[in-house]
């Protein structure tokens, strides 16, 4: 079992009496542009917190690439592979698009901690060639012209390209975006569609989460449909929409908003 | 043109501070020692409370264990004060690990109570003569002074000048972190420790790195206090001196400027307005008062975005295209 595969069987999550996460299980493979999608408050984002040990669940089990990672620590299945971005977005505000970017080498960075006191020729190499790659990146993501910009006062869309360099920056095995195209234009979000293109290229599993259903159609290959924290459909893009419980859910979810 | 001023102000600084000792009397020369020492712990609290973000508010703890280890080692044992110098370091910054590991995890106002906590229970443990060595309420004093063989004429300005070499050495750890991944993860953690975390940064790890290295450079800042004045006492680490210290960095901006700016405002100024006597505290209360409504990063935030420059040029080059 050495393929990148992130395998969820009977996950539940609880917060006091209300249950998140009911018994959710499902298969993500590798290479796959893999969607959840649920209507409002459905559990979506705590599946993602759960696998990215934010919240950790209480039963169940989450394996990837063949080893259970449901009490790990963040930190600990950030250097198995496994990388997310925010729904609201998280950069580091005060600090430059370039610094926000090389968070994301951090991990890949082979400097010592007491590099941070002295300098030796090694780290001074490593150094270069993480700013290297932080750039190729910034490039890749078309962020050179604001590299040196502080991130916090860029207009939203940029912000949520560089949430995505910043994850790419630790060369992930497995990309989370939680609702990548919220707060983007039509021209934002095709241009995003591309860039989640690109990055399958590279050979990165991607697992989303969003709600502009024409995006999600459009780059998932399989669907996971969740309500209330339960599964209640799974398929690919075409099977999802002619699925009637699937319709329910999101009509019904409208009726009760009249 | 900010970049021409900096390249022009640091050699300006350094020359203007070697050679100020020329200028003073001796009753200046203690205010500039002072001046010195108290840069270097502003600057070690600058790490934990400027870089990292914890609400450290027992730094005189480190640097007051520093200023100990010293005395302790130089009085009852008879080593030299130099020689005491790399324990000064270790020890404090060891008992930053030790301190530091158990309560970490506490945000904000919850972590600033326990270092609090923790820097009264040390006043209190040396006033009560700790395991019969740190001298009670009157501490220990009668230590030797740091000389070097040949120099002996030029004893008188030996406290500066080994407090400046302190301050010259601190500085270069600094500008060392900051172009690191250490010091970069820092600043991260302050901005927003779960992102922090979910970019693969175990924050424990670094949060207590940052509190080790802030106490290995308050305690070398005590030894050279301890050299100052050949003696120590339990008042001068008490947490009213932690709160000044946290106040310099809050005040002055998490930046090597503005916590020469804020060191200078809060024990130098004090000392050109003696005449107002206890007036001019009230003024500085203002003064606090008003930096942190008018500017409540600081009077000298700390900029980032330092790129190397190859790739910066780079990127303007592409900009022009």
């Amino acid at each position: 079992m050495a393929s990148s595969d992130l395998i969820l069987t009977n996950v539940t999550k609880r917060f006091g009496g209300l249950v998140a996460v009911d018994d959710l299980s499902f298969h993500v493979q590798e290479g796959q542009i893999y969607g959840l999608i649920g209507p409002n408050g459905a559990g979506k984002t705590t599946v993602f917190n759960c696998i990215t040990g934010i919240h950790p669940c209480e039963e169940g089990s989450i394996i990837w690439q063949g080893e259970e990672i449901r009490l790990l620590p963040t930190h600990k299945i950030v250097q198995l592979g496994i990388v997310r971005t925010f729904q609201t977005i998280r950069l580091f505000g005060q600090m430059s698009v370039a610094e926000n970017v090389m968070s994301g080498r951090h991990i890949k960075s082979k400097q010592h901690w007491w590099n941070g006191i002295f300098h030796t020729p090694a780290s001074r190499r490593d150094e270069t060639e993480n700013w290297q790659a932080v750039f190729e990146l910034l490039e890749f993501f078309e962020l050179r012209d604001y590299a040196t910009h502080t991130v916090g006062s860029l207009p939203y869309g940029i912000q949520r390209r560089v949430e995505m360099a910043r994850a790419m920056a630790v060369n992930p095995k497995l990309l989370i975006l939680d609702e990548p195209a919220a707060g983007l234009n039509d021209n934002e979000t095709l241009a995003l569609i591309e860039t989640i293109y690109k990055i399958r290229e590279q050979g990165v599993t991607v697992l989303l989460i969003e709600h502009d259903m024409d995006l999600v159609m459009e780059v998932t290959e399989y669907l996971t449909v969740i309500n209330f924290g339960r599964k209640i459909a799974e398929g690919t893009p075409s099977e999802i929409q002619e699925n009637p419980a699937v319709i329910e859910a999101y009509l019904g979810s409208e009726d009760d908003d009249f | 043109m900010m970049k021409k001023i900096q390249h022009i102000a640091y050699p300006l600084f350094f020359i203007v501070m070697a050679l100020l000792p020329a200028l003073l009397d001796s009753r200046w020369l203690v205010v500039a020692t002072t001046f010195v020492i108290f840069t270097i712990v502003a600057l070690s609290q600058d790490i934990v409370l400027g870089k990292a973000g914890m609400f450290n508010m027992g730094q005189a703890l480190f640097f007051g264990l520093g200023a100990y280890t010293t005395a302790v080692l130089n009085a009852k044992f008879g080593w030299p004060i130099l020689a005491t110098l790399p324990v000064a370091i270790l020890i404090p910054a060891f008992f930053g690990i030790l301190l530091a590991g158990p309560i970490i995890h506490l945000r904000g106002d919850y972590l600033l109570v326990a270092t609090i906590g923790f820097n009264i229970v040390f006043v209190q443990a040396v006033q009560n003569n700790l395991g019969g060595i740190t001298g009670g309420p009157n501490g220990i004093f009668g230590l030797d002074m740091l000389s070097f063989p040949g120099l002996a004429s030029f004893e008188h300005f030996m406290p500066y000048y080994a407090a400046l070499a302190a301050l010259f050495f601190t500085l270069f750890v600094i500008n060392n972190l900051e172009s690191s991944m250490m010091g970069r993860a820092l600043h991260y953690l302050r901005e927003d420790d779960l992102a922090a975390g979910s970019i693969g940064i175990n924050t424990r790890v670094h949060k207590i790195f940052a509190f080790a290295m802030g106490a290995g450079i308050a305690g070398m800042a005590g030894t050279m206090y301890a050299n100052q004045y050949s003696a120590v006492s339990p008042e001068a680490f008490d947490f009213i001196q932690s709160v000044l210290f946290f106040s310099i960095v809050i005040v002055g901006g998490s930046s090597v400027p503005g916590i020469l700016l804020g060191v200078f405002v809060m024990f130098v100024l004090p000392e050109i307005f003696r005449e107002f006597a206890t007036w001019r505290y009230f003024i500085f209360g203002f003064a606090m008062i008003f930096t942190m409504i008018l500017r409540p990063r600081g009077i000298w935030p700390a900029k980032f975005g330092r790129i190397p420059k190859a790739f910066t040029e780079k990127g303007r080059e592409n900009g022009q295209q």
